[in-house]
């Protein structure tokens, strides 16, 4: 930011991103929780499996096809708005997942409006307003901050979450999940310091249209390559989500190991995903992300070719864990570096559904394949293949100003 | 502007830990059992304590252990809240959906900070 008028105590740096961050903290530990209501959701209104399954399914597809919308009314209309408007679907949402028992009407509720709810209040937009308020230099930081700020909500609500269906039922976790989304209002406040409704293209950004903005950045090469690449991503993390626990099961390692395995996870992605904003702050960005691809491949190799034992579950878990969300800052750093911030949130949406339909073959194919074949081998080698191939296709990656984004 | 670095991260990280706890243990007290509660439940040792002394107890006290956690203090059992206690155990807990070992880590606190208040 350029100005030197005297801002509100609200507008200050620090505010700013403590919003940020907080934002992404409710957004992403809220959806992380939803996982726990299946059994007691299921009994409450004598479902089968089935009804809630669906229900999260058309939620994650929804979330990935409302990403890109989002990141157009973001770069409409500003940041702040959209978090309040998300932030007001996503709780009405999950309150309807906590008052229906029409199956219908949950998958309309916690399907459809939660999924819109979560891409308009995710911390991708927070990103994009993030990347157009702090400099350059501390841009990269600033989406490692705000991933990592994600991942550590995923980290504390699921158990907070798990506690409190315990401690009370599950329709009042839910009202208080509902309202605790309704935070996002308040904390998105101070991103209204960045607001692109009312202010003219920056002097060093795009002049184009968005959707000339779009058919340009389709046009491009490279960015193409990082689609592709977060494909991958959504693949391997969501495959890994799912059906690890049952191939830990396979190896005779136990439901609290493997549970305490996908809380390695989350922990490690908070410090993982930090780290990844720091690197690519300090240079080039498509290197650290081939690395990354890269690692995991390695890592996955040497999870399924050693014995499993407990030991070597966590320190896959923990390995998997610092790579996990850690593409996230440069991927979002990448396009800042190749279309400007402009139009940051709407080409990293278009991005992001790459990253939820790789989600989608994940789960999917890990299911199938395991069905038809016995086994999970054949998807733990698809995975590293994949990861080789992530690895390589960022390295052609041209890391300067696209041509036609370039400021007139 | 000057803007925020590490040190930003670190007091984030801490202060969310901080928060976290806090309800943890809001949540921990209002799960605690009654002494006539019985079914499954959460039951937490001194910590230290070993596995076998445990299990003696949780014998002792006619109750089934159900899990047994990485931690020896710290079982899933099923049986009686007041038996329990009287053979040894800090605390009875409703055996809640998430890791039993970081919510029995948070119950000991919980069990300590009742009993030196006498809450």
């Amino acid at each position: 930011m350029t100005t030197t008028k005297a801002l509100p105590w609200y507008f200050a740096p620090m505010i700013v991103l403590l919003s940020g961050c907080c934002v992404a903290m409710v957004n992403y530990g809220v959806r992380a929780s939803f996982g726990l209501f299946t059994l007691p959701i299921s009994e409450a209104h004598q479902w089968p499996r089935e009804i809630y399954s669906f229900g999260i399914a058309v939620q994650n597809l929804m979330w990935g096809v409302a990403t890109p919308v989002a990141g157009m009314l973001a770069d409409r209309y500003g940041a702040a708005r959209v978090l309040m408007a998300g932030a007001v679907i996503y709780s009405i949402g999950i309150l309807s997942m906590a008052l229906t028992s029409n199956p219908l009407m949950f998958h309309f509720g916690g399907g459809v409006l939660v999924g819109i709810g979560i891409a308009l209040s995710s911390f991708n937009i927070v990103m994009a307003a993030l990347g157009r308020i702090v400099p350059p230099e501390k841009r990269s930081w600033a989406f490692g901050i705000a991933t990592a700020s994600g991942s550590l909500g995923q980290f504390i609500f699921a158990p907070l979450a798990g506690a409190m269906l315990g401690a009370y039922d599950w329709q009042i976790t839910l009202y208080v999940l509902a309202g605790l989304s309704l935070l996002i209002i308040i904390f998105a406040a101070p991103l209204m310091v960045q607001n692109t409704s009312s202010s003219a293209a920056a002097k060093d950004e795009t002049k184009l249209s968005m959707w000339a903005a779009i058919g340009q950045a389709f046009a491009y090469k490279s960015y193409w390559l990082l689609t592709l690449g977060f494909f991958v991503c959504g693949f391997q993390v969501m495959f890994i989500t799912v059906h690890l626990p049952p191939y830990l099961a396979e190896f005779g390692i136990s439901k609290e190991l493997a549970a305490i395995a996908i809380g390695l996870i989350g922990l490690f992605n908070a410090f993982g995903s930090y780290m990844a904003g720091v690197i690519g702050g300090r240079g080039v960005k498509r290197i650290p992300l081939s690395l990354i691809y890269l690692l995991r491949s390695l890592a996955i190799a040497a999870f399924i070719l050693l014995p499993i034992t407990p030991l070597t579950t966590l320190i896959f878990t923990a390995t998997m864990g610092a790579l996990w969300l850690s593409t996230v800052p440069l991927t979002m750093g990448l396009i800042t570096v190749m279309f400007g911030t402009r139009y940051m949130a709407t080409l990293y949406g278009f991005v992001f559904l790459s990253h939820q339909i790789g989600s989608f073959f994940g789960i999917w194919l890990g299911g199938r394949l395991f069905d038809q074949l016995g086994s999970y081998d054949l998807l733990w080698w698809v995975c590293i293949g994949l990861g080789v191939f992530a690895a390589l296709i960022h390295l052609p990656i041209r890391e300067s100003r696209a041509p036609s984004f370039a400021a007139a | 502007m000057a803007w925020p670095g590490h040190r930003f991260a670190i007091a984030l990280l801490a202060s969310v830990l901080l928060l976290w706890l806090a309800a943890m243990f809001i949540i921990m007290r209002q799960a605690a059992l009654q002494a006539d509660a019985t079914g499954v439940m959460l039951v937490v040792f001194e910590p230290g304590t070993e596995e076998d002394k445990a299990f003696a107890a949780i014998t002792r006290a006619n109750a089934k252990p159900i899990r047994k956690t990485a931690f020896g203090f710290i079982w899933v059992v099923e049986g009686n809240a007041g038996m329990l206690q009287a053979e040894g155990a800090l605390g009875s807990y409703r055996d809640l959906p998430i890791s039993p070992e970081i919510a029995g880590c948070v119950a000991v606190v919980d069990a300590k900070v009742v009993t030196a208040f006498g809450l």
